[in-house]
């Protein structure tokens, strides 16, 4: 699974990052930069969370 | 009417290029490969009426397959005319092959959000029936249910319907085109700006997950494509890939337009048959002792004139490549002794940073401190700072906008620090080449920037 942030919505709140600080980390103007990996199955619960979580609705799931 | 499908795609007998009906208007470049068509205030007068367009152009072809379509475009390397230079039969492919239960849908784009570029509403005010023609085309090809073309100027806008209501009369009985106004603003023709802007929303860019041929308008399979791509499609389906690439008889076989502006004596419109060099572009534009050109738009690479052999190449898509080039938008951008390339740049930068649509933070905030950055180099205030600040800055912005356009800045960003990396060590000891004022002689009309008053 990968997650994928809509650059055009994202208003920098953060709230991914601080559920998945394993795979993002914020930029100095607090917007988040999505690494490269894939997220474990096991992370699959924090990864819904994180979006459903996002304020802007900006999170989405990509299964590959 | 052209009955059998093969002579509908061989070459014609009639005047071909795009832009005939100006013949007369036109002065040939002395190895007639280039010619001026127009200057920056392309009028109407000329629009072409619909008798004299067949005459010139033949009838549409009929019987023309979407297999033929696509050997046709294939064989005659048409890329898009818009900015990116994309292969238009892989477009055309992916739309006619996308898995969707909507009907596709066609645009044309000529908002012509490059401020500087002029071709594409000198080719909708003189010859709209070509535009017109490749629309048709496309539109039949794919099966289509709407068409539309997106327009800014608002004098295009007038001669588009005209020409629209001339085939009406004349009950040519095709898919109706719907011509939507295009916005202000630079990023108003981005491809999913447009989409937005034709599905009755505003022109900004908006980020999916799916490419816009499987997913454009209202979910429909959308082809979008500039218009002079359009034209250049109605003329390759008429005469064919060998006539396009090879010519028939004589030199004549497909151009292209672009717009030549800057510290030119004729800056203007200009149509290039291929195998036209840069120095016979200069040359016919007057542009004297040049010192540098800006090739293929804001977005675009510099060359610099006075490195060998820089000027004393051909125009093709290919050539250009090799030298890290590209037509982009069609713009050639020429910048004179008198000023510096790299002011021209910072300046062209603040203008850019100042459009970005706001939607993306990287955007948002990397760009105006891309500009302060390319400001202290521009100004010999600390070049220092500014080149370690472009360093930092760049990585946190490239690839992370939801359109093109910090894309594009970046591009030229580097392209600027990478040309003129002499004229930068000079400025670092407060020291520029440019003999005259700083007047940027490449920002749009009327546009402001503070050319680096955000230094201090």
């Amino acid at each position: 699974m990968r997650l994928v942030i809509d650059p055009t919505r994202c208003h920098g709140h953060g709230t991914c990052a601080q559920l998945l600080d394993e795979y993002i980390r914020l930029d100095k103007w607090h917007y988040p930069i999505v690494g490269k990996q894939k997220v474990s199955a096991g992370h699959a619960d924090l990864l819904m969370r994180a979006a459903q979580l996002c304020p802007e609705l900006a999170i989405s799931i990509v299964d590959d | 009417m052209i009955e059998s499908v093969s002579a509908s795609i061989m070459a014609p007998t009639g005047p071909r290029r795009l832009s005939l009906g100006w013949e007369s208007a036109h002065r040939p470049s002395p190895s007639g490969r280039v010619a001026f068509v127009s200057d920056l205030s392309p009028r109407p007068r000329l629009v072409m009426p619909l008798a004299e367009h067949v005459a010139g152009y033949g009838r549409l072809p009929s019987g023309l397959t979407m297999r033929m379509a696509l050997d046709t475009l294939r064989a005659s390397n048409l890329t898009g005319r818009g900015g990116a230079g994309f292969p238009f039969w892989k477009k055309l492919q992916a739309v006619a092959t996308a898995e969707s239960r909507k009907s596709p849908v066609v645009i044309a784009n000529g908002s012509e959000s490059e401020p500087l570029s002029k071709k594409d509403t000198l080719l909708l005010k003189n010859n709209p029936h070509l535009v017109l023609d490749g629309i048709s085309m496309i539109a039949g090809l794919l099966g289509a249910k709407s068409a539309y073309l997106y327009v800014k100027d608002r004098e295009a806008h007038t001669a588009v319907n005209a020409a629209m209501r001339e085939r009406r009369e004349r009950g040519i009985s095709e898919l109706r085109v719907t011509v939507v106004e295009a916005p202000a603003g630079y990023v108003s023709g981005q491809e999913t700006a447009v989409v937005r802007r034709i599905a009755k929303g505003p022109a900004l860019p908006q980020f999916s997950l799916d490419r816009i041929s499987t997913s454009g308008v209202r979910g429909a399979p959308t082809l979008l494509s500039n218009v002079e791509t359009f034209a250049q499609v109605a003329i390759v389906l008429r005469f064919g890939a060998d006539w396009y690439q090879q010519g028939g008889q004589g030199s004549d076989r497909g151009t292209r337009l672009l717009t030549l502006v800057g510290a030119v004596g004729r800056p203007g419109v200009y149509e290039l048959l291929p195998g036209a060099t840069l120095a016979e572009l200069l040359r016919e534009a007057d542009a004297g002792d040049p010192r540098a050109v800006l090739v293929g738009g804001y977005f675009g690479r510099w060359v610099d004139l006075g490195t060998p052999n820089s000027t004393n190449f051909p125009m093709d898509d290919q050539t250009l490549a090799e030298r890290k080039l590209s037509f982009g938008a069609g713009i050639f951008g020429v910048v004179g002794h008198d000023t510096c390339p790299v002011v021209e740049a910072a300046a062209i930068t603040e203008y850019l940073a100042g459009q970005s649509a706001g939607q993306c933070g990287p955007c948002m905030h990397g760009l105006p401190e891309i500009s302060t950055a390319m400001a202290r180099i521009a100004l010999s205030s600390d070049v220092e700072r500014g080149m370690h600040d472009l360093r930092a800055v760049i990585p946190l912005v490239e690839h992370r906008g939801g359109c093109q356009h910090p894309d594009g800045v970046i591009q030229l960003v580097r392209s600027t620090v990478g040309a003129f990396a002499e004229e930068v060590k000079l400025h670092r000891s407060g020291r520029c080449t440019a003999r005259g004022s700083h007047t940027s002689v490449l920002l749009p009309p009327g546009a402001t920037v503070a050319a680096g008053a955000v230094v201090r």
